[in-house]
């Protein structure tokens, strides 16, 4: 414990660079006093005043910066818009001992620099990075660390040494207004105006209408382009129809078909129509569940969509297109992975929970002479997501 | 040295004879930058895009953005014979033929997340602080232009692969085109060339990808950059630093060896990440296939509070006379992006109308200082998490064996009630923080020393703030009118300044910035009480710095 007289006049060193608060009070005097040698030197020349840093004046610092603060106004026109830097600061912290010690040290990071280079070349080209060579796993972390080594060295190197070694200043620069006075805005404006009448826009109307015309005509030139992006499809053909049709089997993705019995109970399988491509095309995709007959809820019109308990629905999702893939078989949920869109495959496919708005819609199968999957038909309305001349 | 003294002594006039560009370079070398940790954010984003630039024109050699069909018989063993189109093989190339390539992609990807975390940092820092202030909306509308390009850009980058995850982002971009009214069916197809996925739009994203949105984005961040060299930094108040000034150190040497210095870090720790950090390991997804999606698809962070929106929207649709609009995916991926960008974009405006401040800023906020646009700023930011949280709602849900349903219902509930609450959660804290200030400019600092008072009653003594300090702490006149005549920083004479009550206010001058936006420091009870015993103190006045007039 100090005694109390101690303590009225100590001040806690703040963790900048100055040590107490007469050294910050001191170096804004110094930023503010008036010095001749600048002046002299000219605006921007600013290296020489290094040089007379110890002639800062230690000025009283309340009539300095009433003259050098907001007091004049920050926009005032009058002073010159050049940079005249101050210095303020002071030749680096350390002492020469100390500055021996950082010099080393960066120097070190530099070396370590240099050893990463040699490592990343040497790693690039004598380790194996194919993949059935026992290094590959190597390959990529060894690059990494050694660039990251190249790299860090000479970063931390340059930041340390500009950090340590380098004048710790603290330079001051005056802002320059941005807005122009108004006798210059006043000219600008004036020689607008004064070439706008040399052209003599607004007397020739004839010629102000015509190139209105033809100057505002040239927005239309990229729009044919813009239509030339794409194909013209009739949007309700295209987006409305797809791949299925009346006879078309139930192929997997591997090609073969699937027939009534392939399917065990509370199985699922991903089909695609027996068409060209049919793997491929995007709309198309469609699951086909079995389930127990007395399970399934049959949606009234729809009694001989289904045989036997199996039954098939799009799997592009109604709400962004996702493929509606997870089936949990006790609920008989189907689990859209991207929206958690959540659809009842023994109701009619009914969304349960989630963003998507409308049921999956469902492909009317039947079985054809050799007991194999086809379609009835294409599906009775738009697969996947909405669109605007969709009509319900 | 002297050899190097007369190099630059010939450089600078073979150049200046050709360029007269001496009082140019002088000056720039000159130019003074502020230096805080938070004004670095910005430098990252700076960085990172010339990172990705480097990094993307490697990758450009080797990709080949085509959907033709192949069968992969490169060296990655368990996809050989699959057939897959050539962009998808082409990245596998570089990801287990090209020597280097791996690292490459990975430094790539990782700084294509890191630039817009950069980005959206620095808007953050530049929001909290008043950096967006006049005369500087133009350029925080150029930063919110390049957020949005990045998303764009991060997005087409992301589709490139033609993995079965970029894939189905593909096709959720195209269906979300499909929901815009009117036009959206026409827009879907021209962009993808017909019915998705057609054969055009790799083509498409590539020449957007590695032409069209880095050329925008270059050209942007050119200007952005321009204008902060015209204008000058901000800076934060402290010793020395007014509205007329730039405090700190030149462009040349010390600022040019930090942030030099800075690059090659940045650029080190994506290096590390590059090569030990994992990340979008296409080859265990496999090639697109439109039948196919695995659990837990995740689009990069950037896009994840779409992916939020979307997933808690309700499933409303207004369907009628032949026409559908699905709100469900409007709403969420249209409307909602459109609103948030827009609003973004005009914030600075929108604040400068409702506080009627129309003065040039230099000197940046203390975020405790403007507690409602600090709260305004808490409430978007709490609203973006609860979106991004929501993005990922299937993964949380299944890491901590949650209800998937009920968790959707937490979080949209959440949406709606958190921002309010952050809202007056931070304003109240902002106003607790200002009075904490107050406390320390009035009273000083606690010096843990016990006084006994000739009556007897114990007084804790307390030390004036040290100037650095509080100039920090109460601005340097940033926003106010000066009083003709007044001394600057409160340094002698009467102190001044936001601490001190209203004293500065000449009466009938107009107070520019009404109390709702910059609420005015509090005048508490810990103020009008009983006057403290240090102002008793004769010690303290001794000690230069005369005691805070009471109010």
């Amino acid at each position: 414990m100090s005694t109390p007289g101690n303590t009225g006049g100590q001040q806690p060193s703040p963790p900048t660079g100055q040590t107490s608060a007469q050294a910050a009070g001191s170096i804004r005097d110094r930023l503010s006093s008036p010095r001749t040698s600048d002046q002299a030197s000219g605006p921007g020349d600013t290296r020489t005043s290094d040089l007379h840093e110890n002639g800062f004046q230690q000025t009283d610092s309340a009539a300095a910066l009433q003259g050098h603060g907001r007091g004049e106004s920050q926009y005032d026109s009058s002073s010159p818009p050049v940079a005249t830097e101050e210095l303020a600061g002071r030749k680096h912290p350390l002492g020469p001992e100390d500055a021996k010690a950082a010099e080393r040290k960066v120097a070190a990071l530099f070396l370590l620099s240099f050893l990463g280079v040699v490592g990343f070349v040497a790693t690039f080209f004598l380790v194996p990075h194919e993949y059935t060579s026992s290094t590959r796993y190597l390959y990529t972390p060894l690059l990494g660390t050694f660039m990251a080594l190249a790299l860090g060295g000479v970063g931390a190197g340059a930041v340390l040494w500009a950090k340590l070694l380098m004048v710790d200043e603290e330079a001051v620069q005056e802002r320059h207004p941005f807005g122009s006075d108004k006798d210059e805005r006043g000219a600008t404006a004036e020689a607008l105006k004064k070439g706008l009448e040399e052209t003599g826009i607004a007397r020739r109307s004839l010629l102000r209408n015509t190139v209105l015309l033809g100057a505002g005509s040239l927005a239309l030139l990229p729009v044919p382009f813009l239509f030339g992006l794409g194909p013209y499809q009739h949007k309700e053909r295209v987006l409305a129809t797809t791949a299925w049709k009346k006879g078309v089997r139930l192929i997997r993705q591997n090609g073969t078909p699937v027939r009534l019995g392939d399917l065990s109970i509370g199985s699922i399988e991903s089909v695609f129509p027996d068409v060209e491509h049919g793997t491929k095309i995007a709309d198309s995709p469609t699951l086909l569940i079995r389930m127990r007959p007395e399970e399934l809820q049959v949606v009234e019109g729809r009694e001989d969509w289904s045989i036997d308990g199996h039954i098939a629905y799009s799997s592009v999702c109604t709400h962004l297109g996702c493929p509606v893939k997870l089936y949990e078989q006790q609920t008989h949920h189907l689990f859209c992975p991207c929206h958690q869109s959540t659809f009842a495959a023994n109701d009619g496919c009914k969304v349960v929970f989630g963003p998507a708005a409308r049921p999956l819609p469902q492909l009317a199968i039947s079985l054809d002479d050799e007991g194999y999957f086809v379609a009835q038909g294409d599906y009775s309305e738009a697969v996947g997501p909405s669109y605007w001349e969709r009509d319900t | 040295m002297s050899l190097l003294s007369k190099g630059t002594d010939a450089g600078a006039v073979w150049v200046d004879d050709r360029l007269g560009s001496s009082n140019f370079v002088r000056r720039s070398l000159n130019k003074v930058f502020p230096d805080h940790w938070s004004f670095m954010l910005g430098e990252i984003a700076l960085f990172t895009f010339i990172i990705l630039l480097l990094t993307g024109t490697y990758l450009s050699f080797f990709y080949t953005p085509s959907l033709t069909e192949v069968v992969y018989d490169g060296s990655y063993v368990p996809l050989k014979g699959v057939t897959m189109s050539q962009a998808y093989a082409s990245t596998l190339d570089i990801s287990f033929d090209v020597r280097g390539g791996l690292i490459m992609r990975q430094i790539h990807h990782w700084a294509a997340l890191l630039f817009m975390a950069s980005i959206v940092v620095h808007l953050m820092r530049v929001y909290f602080t008043g950096a967006f202030r006049k005369p500087r909306e133009l350029n925080w509308i150029i930063g919110v232009a390049l957020l949005v390009l990045g998303i764009a850009e991060g997005f087409a980058g992301y589709s490139l692969p033609d993995d079965l995850l970029s894939g189905t982002g593909a096709r959720i971009a195209y269906s979300i085109a499909l929901s815009i009214p009117v036009v959206g069916t026409w827009t879907a197809f021209l962009v993808f060339g017909g019915e998705y996925p057609g054969v055009a739009i790799l083509d498409r994203l590539y020449s957007a990808h590695i032409l069209l949105l880095p050329g925008l984005i270059l050209g942007l961040i050119t200007f952005h950059m321009m204008m902060i060299w015209y204008q000058k930094h901000t800076q934060f108040a402290g010793p020395g630093r007014t509205e007329d000034n730039v405090v700190g150190s030149r462009l040349f040497p010390t600022y040019a060896a930090k942030a030099g210095g800075f690059f090659m870090l940045v650029f080190a720790v994506l290096a590390a990440l590059g090569g030990l950090a994992q990340i979008n390991p296409i080859w265990l997804y496999g090639p697109y296939d439109a039948s196919q999606v695995s659990a837990g698809s995740q689009p990069d962070w950037y896009v994840g509070f779409l992916d939020g929106s979307t997933r808690l929207m309700p499933n409303w649709e207004i369907a009628g006379f032949g026409y559908t609009v699905p709100l469900n995916v409007m709403i969420p991926t249209v409307v909602l992006p459109g609103i948030l960008f827009t609003l973004l974009a005009l914030y600075p405006f929108l604040e400068a109308r409702f506080t009627g401040d129309r003065d040039y800023h230099n000197l940046l906020d203390r975020p405790r200082d403007v507690p409602v646009r600090t709260a305004i700023g808490a409430m978007s930011i709490t609203f973006y998490l609860v979106l991004m949280i929501a993005g990922g709602n299937d993964v949380i849900a299944s890491v901590f064996h949650l209800d998937i349903i009920s968790m959707s219902w937490v979080l949209r509930v959440s949406l709606f009630v958190l921002p309010p609450v952050a809202y007056f959660v931070t304003k109240r804290a902002c106003l607790a923080l200002q009075r904490s200030d107050d406390e320390l400019v009035h009273h000083g600092i606690e010096s843990g020393t016990i006084r006994r008072l000739p009556n007897g009653e114990f007084v804790e003594e307390t030390v004036p703030l040290p100037a650095v300090y509080r100039i920090a702490l109460t601005g340097v006149e940033s926003d106010r009118p000066q009083l003709e005549g007044a001394t600057a920083h409160g340094e002698e004479g009467k102190p001044k300044g936001p601490g001190y009550g209203d004293q500065h206010v000449v009466e009938g001058a107009p107070e520019r910035v009404p109390g709702f936006f910059r609420a005015k420091r509090r005048s508490g009870p810990s103020d009008t009480s009983a006057p403290r015993p240090e102002a008793a103190m004769p010690e303290l006045e001794r000690s230069g710095k005369p005691a805070p007039p009471e109010q």
